[in-house]
């Protein structure tokens, strides 16, 4: 846990500042305090990464949530410096953090633009129990990028397949929306983009009802999954195709987190490269409170859930 | 008369179906009620269907053309016919499913041959060269010793793509309903028991009253389509009772909706009741057997039966979510775990059944597939 402590340069510059600051007013007793200040804030530094790496249930700050990012964005850039073929992308999920907020849900739809009925991260609700003795669980469900995935095969095509740093992924332009992959999965990771907007039915009168014109734009806005550009137009892809989640493969190259990892509010999220030993996913999955979806069917999900 | 009745009938159905198609060609797919969870709905149901017909009544036109079964003598060329107009109606139900028809170029070109899908395509498409050719031949050329490898290369095809349409369910191992060894063996069964009915509809409303050999004819389809419909049953029990007898929750959950579900009636009624029992108690008295318009009743009543039956096996499964909760998850449009057709569909389906029926007709009244041999107009 120290390693991950002294990897946190922000914090580190913050205690420095205070050891000279108390050198410079000389004053003993005023020494002794903002030594006592600066040790109470290595000792929480230090509790807080390792609260971030162990998965522990208690209260998260802002520091926690900051350098679990910060520790994920040098794992990302270590890991882009290797091949695509020794990279092994994972997220895990940790469930005891999840406050069911589905910020995460809301964040992929933003990102990828997605349309009315398309989902890639739903945040799953239960109720366990009855009255009085109720719990609530919350499970978010990204595509599990399985390394057996049963959606691959199927495809009369080709259209989804494998990328060599495991990403499942979907050629739009290949695709030809029979839905045998949505049916294959085990998850229910998939949906059909049928072409709806959420536009299509609001009224229009000039001068009466604005802002129809400006949510148009917003919804026919480029989106950039897998790297390339596409404006939402009647009948082209991805209308009429399968949409999936894809870790957001089309930030993690241009070395940013899926978007469903930066706005996790509870730091729930974690992304990373499991083949990097120095990762902070590789730690987490290495616990033994780790789960997987349906590991009885042997399709190897890379998703791991923190239980 | 009923010719009349039957060309207008179809003629109406395809103005509805010319509605049902322009609604899917300018609005794709969003009339549809079938979405993202309950993924494919009733055109996959009547492909299914229609290439099962397709099947059974290549399998029946080979006891003519390929065995040269003295009673079956005559119905070779119309049984081959009627494959062929019900093939490419399955691939016209299962074309418009598509989102994107104008890639259907790419399973061909461009396809993964280790899919069940691709396969099932290149096989369909085979079956059809199959089928142009055979009928080709039967009408110019029947004594051709190349007819007799068609057909027998065709009913390898008829049975084998049969059970693949099966294997297109059971291959599915997220779906524990259809995970079955029994799809790809039950099948090629209802395939058979199909091409019954549609031979007891033709001969019943086409054949010759006067000629002995109908009666006989009718007779042997009436007992085949007995048993057939009895395995049928046998073949519905062992599915649920087994799915049952585990009481697993995605085993059993959608044995549930198919027997007490919204759509109970679909299966109580049409599927057991009109679409087996009354068959089988109609077909088993000799007198009614050999009735024409009653035969052909029958073989309604069957094909009903046969349509629901693969209803009932592709939409329950469907229904059942991968995981708990994942319907209170997220809500948009097409995101349901319950179906039943919208007016879009069922509109482009009975132009689908509209266009078939009148590609029956003309093939039966304009291009001299039921003449010369057919039990009609044999003379005693």
């Amino acid at each position: 846990m120290s390693t991950q402590a002294d990897s946190i340069k922000g914090d580190s510059a913050r205690r420095d500042f205070l050891r000279a600051l108390a050198g410079v007013t000389g004053a003993a007793v005023a020494f002794s305090e903002l030594s006592a200040i600066a040790a109470q804030a290595q000792d929480t530094d230090v509790e807080s990464t390792a609260v971030a790496a162990s998965g522990a249930s208690e209260a998260l700050t802002s520091t926690d949530h900051a350098s679990a990012l910060e520790r994920m964005r040098a794992d990302l850039e270590r890991a882009l410096r290797k091949p695509a073929e020794e990279r092994h992308w994972v997220m895990v999920i940790d469930l005891r953090k999840c406050v069911g907020c589905q910020a995460c849900t809301i964040s992929c739809v933003a990102e990828n633009h997605l349309p009315p009925g398309v989902v890639y991260r739903p945040v799953l609700e239960e109720e366990i129990g009855t009255y009085p003795n109720v719990a609530r669980r919350f499970l978010p469900r990204p595509c599990m990028q399985c390394d057996q995935p049963p959606c691959v095969p199927v495809c009369p095509v080709n259209a989804t397949y494998k990328t060599v740093d495991g990403i499942v992924t979907i050629d739009y332009d290949q695709c030809i929306g029979c839905r045998y992959c949505i049916s294959a999965c085990p998850y229910g990771a998939r949906t059909f983009d049928f072409g709806d907007t959420y536009n299509q039915n609001a009224p229009e009168a000039e001068g009466l009802i604005v802002g129809k014109a400006k949510a148009t734009e917003y919804e026919e806005a480029t989106n950039f999954e897998y790297g390339e550009p596409r404006k939402r137009e009647h009948d082209v892809s991805p209308i009429g195709n399968v949409r999936k989640c894809h870790f957001c493969m089309h930030r993690v190259k241009n070395g940013m987190l899926p978007a469903c990892v930066t706005t996790c509010i509870g730091t729930a999220t974690f992304f990373g490269d499991a083949n990097d030993p120095e990762s902070l996913v590789a730690e987490l999955i290495g616990n033994p409170n780790v789960m997987r979806l349906k590991e009885e069917l042997g399709t190897e999900p890379r998703v791991y859930y923190l239980t | 008369m009923i010719k009349r009745v039957l060309y207008i009938l179809s003629i109406v159905a395809l103005v509805i179906g010319a509605a049902g198609f322009y609604d899917r060609i300018t609005f794709g797919h969003q009339h549809a009620n079938y979405g993202s969870y309950v993924v494919w709905g009733l055109w996959v149901a009547m492909y299914l269907f229609f290439v099962g017909v397709a099947g059974g009544c290549f399998m029946l036109a080979s006891l003519d053309v390929l065995f040269h079964v003295k009673l079956f003598k005559g119905v070779g060329k119309i049984a081959l016919w009627t494959a062929l107009v019900s093939l490419g109606a399955g691939l016209l139900s299962i074309w418009v499913d598509l989102g994107h028809m104008e890639r259907i170029w790419k399973v061909f070109l461009e396809g993964n041959s280790y899919s069940v899908m691709w396969q099932l395509v290149w096989g369909y498409t085979l079956f059809a060269v199959v089928l142009v050719a055979s009928i080709w031949l039967a009408v110019k050329s029947p004594a051709s010793k190349l007819l007799t490898y068609l057909m027998g290369a065709g009913l390898f095809l008829a049975i084998f793509l049969s059970g693949a349409s099966g294997a297109l369910l059971g291959v599915q191992v997220a779906r524990p309903f259809w995970h079955s060894g029994l799809f790809p063996v039950q099948i090629p069964i209802y395939s058979l028991a199909s091409g019954v009915a549609v031979l007891l509809i033709i001969i019943g409303l086409f054949g010759d009253k006067s000629n002995p050999r109908r009666g006989q004819l009718l007779r042997v389809l009436a007992i085949s389509a007995v048993v057939l419909q009895a395995a049928k049953l046998y073949f519905v029990w062992a599915e649920m009772s087994q799915a049952a007898y585990g009481n697993l929750e995605p085993n059993i959950e959608p044995i549930r909706q198919v027997l007490f579900g919204d759509y109970w009636w679909a299966f109580w009624i049409l599927q057991l009741g009109l679409g087996s029992i009354v068959p089988i108690i109609v077909l088993l008295q000799p007198r009614w057997s050999k009735t024409g318009t009653i035969a052909a009743l029958m073989g309604v009543f069957m094909l009903l039966g046969f349509a629901v039956t693969r209803a009932n096996i592709v939409f329950p499964a469907l229904t059942i979510p991968e995981l708990e909760a994942l319907e209170s998850a997220f809500s948009g449009p097409h995101l349901q775990f319950t179906y039943f057709p919208s007016l879009m569909e069922w509109a482009v389906t009975i132009g689908t059944v509209g266009l078939a029926t009148l590609g029956f007709l003309i093939g039966k009244d304009f291009l001299g597939l039921m003449d010369a041999d057919t039990p009609q107009e044999v003379q005693a």
